[in-house]
């Protein structure tokens, strides 16, 4: 694997404020290698050092998708529900941006007669069936449409377990990462100073609470992604 | 400059350290290719579960590994190349309409489980990786897993739990799976029915399933003990003709590691489902010879003085 040039400056980071971590009290001692100074009660991340795990991820996301893994974005913070949405839309994977349910992935067999309830009420939809019955049912069934549309919305073309999973806050998102260990998938994590760096097989040092420092990062993955997909799609 | 030179290469991901330093879930040797097949499950809980389901070993994730986050190391980017511009964030930019989105993830993925079909395939292609189960009232379809593993029960127990009511019971199977070539594994399961729980503990012990250092006489390489709650077990190895000699649970899993000669006593409970998982705890801790003449670096007959 070759080292790209993944347009990673470590002004721009600055910018979007990525070196930022949270207040001091709450800090996790398995961050210290990563946290470089203490300014105001708030500790600050070393930003050579979130750009090299930046693009070590960003080299692996891109050789994943040059051979046409899965990706997996998770984001349930109500800030970042949008861009996690749009930014995965553009990189053409799959992600969840609301309520992770537990067991997605672990009881995946189960996840998967949820997304067929929610194709045959897609296809109900769409031919128009669901109007023609009474008019409580017709509520009822849409009820559980919108239901399924929010949670199971960005999973919908995913067919089996994905490959990669990418994590936008690890203490919000808890759940999600433990079963992407138990099942051995490897993971990518925005880590910010209360966090455990150990957990996931890459932790990205960052800010997750500024909208701007998950949008720059999430940006150079999603290049990534597209970069890899373009090259696979090229090859192949 | 001696430190920058090992910090770069400890960049590479081209990973040169031994596979012993290796994380434990991924191996750096281009084996075979892992493909995670779950199988679909019957709604009786009759996995044919593919254990942990591992992704394929050729995402190299191993960087993490043996990076020192102390060192001091400059951040030197690679040049961009000529003409390089950057990319428009995901916000900006025009917003695709959903048929465009739809289509693009259709391209990649096939029509999955979204329900309309922009380009025309077919929507029901999900339906074949789900197997119809025509049972009426109990199992009709008879699961013999054909993954070689023999089941045998250790023991069944019936469990209440109080309530307002009265008492609700429950029976609980402890189960060991194994081949008898090396591969067991023992697993717990509770259901109203026994034989439902004797099929869920099967799945549950194959689910962990651990590999018995054997040597050609079908015994251990050495001494062990193990122990897990109050339970405390002790294996030693025996010369061929001996047999197992050991009681109840630790019979059961020897036998079916396919274990022949060896001794075994439980020292400290009797519970069944501890004792076989003090089992498991102490064949864990064995090595093989061989194993430890590589991480020692000496010779193998040096072992043997």
């Amino acid at each position: 694997m070759t080292k790209r040039y993944w347009n990673i400056t470590l002004e721009e980071m600055m910018e979007a404020g990525v070196h930022f971590g949270h207040g001091t009290r709450k800090w996790n001692p398995k961050m210290a290698p990563y946290i470089s100074t203490k300014r105001k009660g708030i500790h600050i991340l070393n930003l050579t050092r979130t750009a090299r795990f930046l693009s070590e991820a960003c080299d692996l996301v891109f050789d994943a998708a040059s051979k046409g893994k899965q990706f997996l974005i998770v984001g349930t913070k109500n800030k970042a529900a949008d861009l996690i949405a749009r930014a995965a839309t553009r990189a053409r994977c799959h992600y969840v941006n609301k309520k992770w349910l537990g067991g997605m992935l672990t009881n995946w067999y189960t996840t998967e007669t949820r997304l067929h309830k929610f194709r045959s009420l897609r296809t109900e939809q769409k031919t128009g069936r669901i109007n023609s019955l009474p008019k409580k049912d017709t509520a009822i069934l849409k009820r559980q449409l919108s239901h399924l549309e929010t949670y199971l919305g960005g999973i919908k073309y995913m067919t089996g377990l994905p490959d990669i999973v990418i994590i936008v806050d690890q203490q919000e998102e808890y759940t999600a990462l433990r079963e992407c260990i138990t099942l051995g998938i490897p993971t990518i994590c925005l880590i910010d100073t209360n966090c455990d760096p150990d957990l996931a097989d890459i932790s990205i040092p960052a800010n997750d609470d500024a909208i701007a420092s998950i949008r720059l990062i999430l940006n150079k993955l999603v290049f990534a992604i597209c970069e890899g997909r373009s090259s696979y799609i090229r090859n192949s | 400059m001696a430190s920058l030179t090992s910090s770069l290469s400890s960049l590479s991901l081209h990973s040169h350290t031994s596979s012993a330093a290796a994380s434990s879930r991924f191996s750096l040797l281009p084996a075979s290719k892992f493909t995670f097949s779950l199988a679909a499950a019957r709604p009786r809980a009759l996995i044919l579960a593919a254990a942990k389901c591992k992704p394929s070993d050729d995402i190299d994730t191993s960087f993490f590994d043996n990076v020192n986050p102390e060192e001091e190391v400059p951040f030197n980017p690679p040049e961009p190349p000529e003409g390089f511009v950057a990319p428009p964030s995901f916000d900006e930019g025009p917003m695709e309409s959903e048929d465009e989105i739809a289509a693009a993830y259709e391209e990649l993925y096939g029509p999955a489980y979204s329900g309309v079909s922009v380009l025309g395939n077919d929507i029901y292609v999900m339906d074949s990786k789900i197997k119809r189960d025509t049972g009426f009232g109990s199992k009709a379809k008879k699961e013999k897993v054909k993954d070689g593993f023999e089941e045998r029960v250790v023991q069944v127990r019936r469990v209440t739990k109080v309530v307002k009511g009265g008492k609700q019971l429950r029976f609980r199977a402890v189960v060991v799976v194994g081949d008898k070539k090396g591969n067991v594994g023992v697993g717990v399961g509770k259901a109203k029915e026994v034989i439902a729980a004797v099929q869920k503990s099967a799945v549950n012990a194959r689910r962990n399933i651990i590999t018995v250092p054997l040597t050609k006489y079908l015994t251990f390489p050495h001494r062990a003990d193990g122990d897990y709650g109050a339970a405390k077990v002790m294996l030693r190895p025996a010369s061929p003709g001996t047999g197992v000699i050991a009681g109840g649970a630790v019979r059961i899993v020897l036998e079916m590691a396919g274990v022949e000669n060896a001794l075994g006593k439980q020292l400290g409970s009797n519970n069944a489902l501890n004792n076989a998982r003090a089992t498991v705890t102490a064949v864990l801790k064995m090595k093989q010879f061989r194993e430890v003449a590589e991480e020692r670096g000496i010779p193998m007959e040096e072992l043997w003085k």
